[in-house]
């Protein structure tokens, strides 16, 4: 089951999640010869991976959160150590390949922050944080679970036809 | 609802499984024939990609305000002075 949280209540979970898992990923991470930045790195990585999980996805957490959330941590940690490893020897021609489609991903984010905010909010809330049409209702301030369906389906319009657009215009500046 | 929101329920309900066999089999079959249709269910297909990434994005920047605020706000002075301590004996 998704269990739905708003901001304020994640912004309790993640605080008390640093305080009692990160000294122990800030340990390993020193063991293994890596910097605080690394640890900071991994451990906010691990904190988004362990939140779609737990809360997003249907795992259950068997343990309780401080060992399940070290784990992704240190692999996470583990992995980027080994890629950057590999990423060394790997011809740049790649890398640069993979930095500007990362770039395009971040480009349409932002245009889409700027044109349609709460479009984004809403669609997010739905087809990300998964939230119930009835909690999506609430949180947006619609009457009813169809006017905010309605409203849904009106932004994935707007959100379509925006992704269009630029898929478009990325096309034609690639040509 | 307007007719063109009706079809992008319709899309939804094939690319998220949500319709019955029977409606999956007619939307594969008449994207056959009609290759715009084809096109919009790609398009929509790759919309909730973007809308999966931004969702992320705003949870890595939540996340991201939460790790400057342990490593910097002053009550939070004897968490950050043992994790120092941590890297400076390594």
């Amino acid at each position: 089951m998704t269990k739905t949280i708003d901001q304020s209540e994640r912004e309790l979970l993640f605080t008390r999640l640093y305080m009692e898992a990160f000294p122990a990923t800030a340990k390993f991470v020193s063991r293994t010869g890596g910097s605080l930045e690394d640890a900071r790195d991994a451990f906010q990585e691990a904190l988004l991976v362990f939140y779609e999980d737990v809360m997003l996805g249907d795992y259950q957490v068997e343990v309780s959160d401080k060992p399940y959330l070290l784990g992704i941590a240190r692999n996470i940690y583990l992995k980027k150590k080994r890629r950057n490893k590999i990423d060394n020897s790997l011809e740049e021609v790649e890398v640069v390949d993979l930095q500007e489609d990362e770039i395009s991903t971040g480009k349409l984010l932002n245009f889409l922050q700027e044109t349609s905010q709460r479009c984004m909010e809403l669609l997010q809330s739905f087809y990300y944080e998964k939230l119930t049409m009835a909690s999506l209702a609430d949180r947006f301030g619609f009457r009813s679970e169809r006017s905010a369906t309605v409203q849904k389906y009106k932004c994935l319009e707007k959100v379509r036809n925006r992704v269009k657009e630029k898929s478009i215009s990325y096309e034609d500046f690639l040509a | 609802m307007r007719t063109s929101l009706h079809e992008i329920e319709k899309i939804e309900q094939y690319l998220l499984k949500r319709g019955n066999p029977e409606e999956h089999l007619l939307m594969e079959a008449k994207m056959q024939l009609d290759s715009e249709l084809a096109d919009q269910v790609a398009l929509q297909k790759q919309t909730y990609k973007v809308i999966v990434s931004y969702g992320r994005q705003q949870l890595r920047q939540e996340i991201q305000s939460i790790d400057r605020k342990v490593f910097r706000l002053p009550v939070y002075a004897s968490f950050r002075s043992s994790i120092l301590s941590i890297f400076k004996k390594s």
